[in-house]
């Protein structure tokens, strides 16, 4: 039931025929995990709060450092040294008083992934390396919950909508492992990918148009072009796969 | 008529920006072999040194991946060959 108040506060969106009160309280009820406050956590964490998901989750394990700031819209200058789960919440906080933020700052683990999803409805893949992605993925896939993917480097963004038991999964995506190297970015790309899943998440709640299912989009900024590629589920798979965990 | 391999960003500079590469090879392989025959540095960046493709690279055909024949997949005339990297920054 919304209050008067969200009705106000709310409009824009329900007014669309394709949201409407009853999208707007499916909104309201979603628990969402945004795993990673960082580039692609911001803007996703921004516009979920802003339009009104009712419990949003933050994890994050890092502090602030002067050199995230060019991207990471979450944390200001006055943030540089806090724990980045805390400076997302007060800023989250700040932005809408009417939902719920759960700060974990916690380290994603295989030991902790588990507890960490549980409570949450879907998962914001934030990421920024590919283990921890991975592990999320699997676990996302093991309680049967949604997995927003995005990713950045430099002026290009992808993006992939992962619904266990009918699409394409990270892993069957992605294989290997990238060496560990400082990534470069600028701030609009994970700007751009980070709404993109935060539309995703909020099409998948009210259930409305077209998801990025077995599509891995892809931005180029440079040509500001984008395109897609077709990905089809690994029977081999090791997360989705018939044949998982052999 | 050949087929055309597109080059992603973080490797055009080592094809002198060109962000496509007209070949003949009548596989994956054969199509890669020749770009790196015209463009040498390109080994390093999709081959390890057993020549397998390094696992961080991906080679989609006609936008639909090539896994798990990779370089053994037959191309035609017209095709189109998508190099693509792993990206994981957040």
């Amino acid at each position: 039931m919304l209050t008067d108040e969200e009705l106000e506060r709310y409009d824009r969106q329900i007014i669309q025929p394709q949201i409407g009160i009853k999208g707007q309280e499916k909104i309201k009820q979603a628990r969402v995990l945004i795993a990673g406050a960082g580039g692609l956590g911001s803007p996703a964490a921004f516009y979920l709060s802003a339009a009104g998901v009712g419990t949003i989750g933050i994890v994050d394990h890092d502090v602030v450092e002067l050199s995230n700031l060019n991207r990471q819209i979450l944390h200001w200058d006055r943030d540089v040294g806090k724990a980045k789960a805390i400076s997302a919440t007060e800023k989250l906080k700040e932005l809408n008083h009417g939902i719920t933020v759960k700060t974990i700052k916690e380290t994603i683990t295989e030991a902790t992934v588990s507890q960490i999803l549980t409570d949450f409805d879907m998962v914001i893949d934030a990421m920024d390396n590919l283990p921890t992605r991975y592990l999320l993925n699997k676990a996302a896939l093991e309680k049967n919950i949604p997995f927003f993917h995005g990713a950045v480097y430099g002026f290009e963004g992808r993006a992939m909508t992962i619904i266990p038991g009918e699409t394409a999964c990270l892993r069957c995506v992605y294989r290997g492992v990238l060496p560990e190297k400082k990534f470069p970015v600028l701030g609009t790309t994970p700007a751009v990918i980070g709404c993109i899943q935060a539309t995703e998440a909020i099409k998948y709640m009210v259930g409305a148009g077209e998801l990025l299912k077995n599509r891995l989009l892809i931005y180029d900024g440079l040509s500001m072009s984008f395109s897609e590629l077709e990905v089809t589920r690994d029977p081999h798979c090791e997360h989705c796969g018939e044949q998982k965990g052999d | 008529m050949s087929k055309t391999i597109r080059i992603h960003q973080g490797l055009r500079h080592l094809t002198g920006d060109q962000p496509t590469v007209d070949v003949n090879g009548t596989t994956v392989g054969e199509c890669l072999k020749e770009i790196v025959s015209r463009f040498p540095a390109m080994e390093s960046k999709l081959f390890d040194k057993k020549g397998k493709l390094l696992n961080y690279i991906e080679i989609y055909v006609n936008a639909k991946t090539s896994y798990p024949e990779e370089l053994a997949m037959p191309v035609k005339d017209g095709d189109e060959l998508t190099i693509i990297l792993m990206i994981a920054g957040g």
